[in-house]
């Protein structure tokens, strides 16, 4: 177990290797047709897939668009509603008594399952799309923003108290910058999950967006084309992850 | 307020004593939880005078925080019975005479040192560049210059009590009530912040009650020691300390009049246990 540790750039080389082994494996198994190419594509199909949709055709950035428009704005309206639903929570616990075990009975109704109601309501458009992003995000904010109200430091209150700080001071300066890391998980948690939200929306029921455009492909038995959009959208996961984490240490360097 | 005339209606006819400022008066005082069946404070009474520095000694769970917590306001109205004077006035919460120090040092893990040194005089509404000045100096006086920007995560535990006492010091309060403040420190890092604590008093000699359950530290920096029993909390002791002033408490650990006063107040102690 006493393992020497491997330098950086050794640990870098390793995996470069190995995915190319990978890929070259894959490459092999098709060309070679050991296993049928409508299964498993082929890792020359799918850099064609790309460069021809990114750079030729746009239209995988398109999609892409309209993909991100769809997560940003169901994750904008989802986180809104979901801190300020928590807030009033925190500060009206009679109005949470009340609420609380109607919209986590909300929460545990399997989302897809609410897709083809919101197709009725919303069309076939973005609009039904944001609203199984939003339906997702704003549960998960809701959550953790309450999780946060509650675990100001009770030294901080009775603090607080002895210097006479009003309500709104005490929610300004103890409670809400308290809470401020938790609800930060919650939006992380809730960009993912708005993303997913409107890719499974766009999946049942689009013509647009990169969900859309796996039901497509995948229809058609294009099968590097859909591996080329699953990779786009890991890495699309990635940068959000990314986006947010450094977000977070500029925003909570104090932690 | 309403803790005045209530007591005006259960105990004393009139308010026998009448506090000036800067001074706690407490008069045949009662604390019970009613609801929980707890009487925590018996029939106390006890004065401080304005710029006496008076610790209260006491088994745990003896009313040593209830009582500060009464003076404080922080209790509901209807647990206690009796008269106290803050200051001349009846107990309210948030009363800006009063200046309070808990034991955790209650800092706010997302303001600076600074930050947190000025947060009592931001909330009580004090000017920015007043409270700023203020905070300055006494971060200063703690020595922690260089530490201003520094969060409390990377502060050790004796330097985030030196940012409480900062605080603590920066509100322009005449009576400084402090439970247990350096109770969770080491002995080392306890010496040193009780000189710091007591360097800080002696530039303004603002009222200070201090509770703690450390004789020694209790002797080394008071006026007068108050020993109480354990629960029902009673006044057992008053222990004028003779000590000259300005005092270093680790000077004093070579003193023998030190050592006999510690040796008095830890006899009232354990008769108070024993009974
Ligand atoms: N809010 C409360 N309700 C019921 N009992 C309490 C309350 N606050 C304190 N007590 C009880 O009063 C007694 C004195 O407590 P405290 O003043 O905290 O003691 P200490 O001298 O250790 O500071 C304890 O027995 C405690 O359990
Ligand atoms: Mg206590």
């Amino acid at each position: 177990m006493n393992e020497a540790t491997w330098s950086s750039g050794r640990i870098w080389i390793t995996r470069l290797v190995v995915v190319v082994a990978f890929f070259s494996f894959w490459e092999w198994i098709s060309v070679t047709r050991r296993v049928d190419p409508i299964l498993i594509g082929a890792p020359s199909g799918i850099l064609h897939f790309m460069y021809q949709e990114v750079f030729v055709t746009h239209s995988l950035l398109e999609d892409f668009a309209y993909t991100l428009t769809a997560t940003l704005l169901a994750f904008g309206l989802g986180s809104v509603g979901g801190i300020l639903t928590g807030m009033l929570f925190v500060m009206r616990p009679n109005i949470e008594a009340v609420l609380s075990p109607l919209l986590m009975a909300l929460n545990s109704m399997p989302r897809i399952a609410l897709a083809p109601l919101f197709l009725i309501w919303f069309g076939l458009g973005i609009g039904s799309k944001i609203a199984l992003g939003f339906s997702l995000t704003y549960f998960i904010v809701l959550t953790n923003t309450v999780a946060g109200g509650r675990g100001v430091n009770p030294d901080h209150i009775t603090l607080a108290h002895t210097l006479g700080a009003s309500g709104s001071q005490i929610f300004r300066k103890f409670t809400l910058p308290s809470a401020v890391p938790v609800i930060f998980n919650g939006l992380r948690l809730g960009l993912v999950f708005a993303l997913l939200g409107v890719i499974g929306g766009e999946i049942l029921a689009s013509e647009h967006g990169l969900g859309g455009a796996l039901q497509l492909l995948a229809a058609s038995f294009k099968t590097s084309g859909v591996f080329a959009v699953i990779i786009f959208l890991a890495m699309v996961g990635v940068g959000i992850t990314f986006i947010m984490s450094w977000l977070e240490n500029r925003l909570l360097k104090w932690r | 307020m309403t803790l005045m005339e209530k007591s005006l209606g259960t105990v004393l006819a009139e308010p026998t004593i009448s506090g000036g400022p800067g001074s706690v008066v407490i008069d045949n005082v009662s604390i019970e939880f009613k609801a929980a069946g707890v009487l925590a404070v018996s029939n106390t009474s006890l004065n401080v005078a304005s710029g006496e520095f008076v610790s209260i000694v006491g088994p745990s769970g003896c009313g040593k925080t209830t009582l500060l917590n009464l003076a404080a306001g922080l209790l509901p109205p209807d647990v206690a019975s009796g008269t106290v004077l803050v200051g001349g006035k009846p107990p309210v919460r948030g009363n800006r005479d009063i200046a309070y120090m808990l034991a955790r040092d209650a800092l706010c893990p997302w303001r600076t040192a600074l930050g947190n040194a000025e947060l009592g005089a931001e909330i009580r509404g004090v000017p920015a560049e007043v409270r700023r000045a203020r905070a300055l100096d006494l971060l200063d006086k703690v020595s922690l210059k260089g530490f201003e920007n520094a969060y409390p995560k990377a502060l050790s535990q004796g330097m985030r009590q030196r940012v409480a006492l900062a605080r603590t010091f920066g509100l322009d309060s005449p009576i400084l009530l402090m439970d247990e403040p350096f109770g969770a420190l080491d002995a080392q890092t306890k010496l040193q912040l009780e000189d710091v604590l007591l360097g800080l008093w002696q530039r303004e000699r603002r009222t200070i009650v201090f509770i703690t359950h450390d004789l020694s530290e209790a002797v080394s920096m008071s006026d007068r020691v108050i020993v109480m029993s354990a629960r029902p909390g009673r006044i057992i002791a008053d222990v004028p300390i003779n000590l000259g002033r300005p005092r270093s408490v680790r000077a004093l650990q070579k003193d023998p009049a030190y050592h006999e006063l510690y040796a008095y107040v830890w006899t009232k102690l354990e008769e108070g246990l024993s009974q």
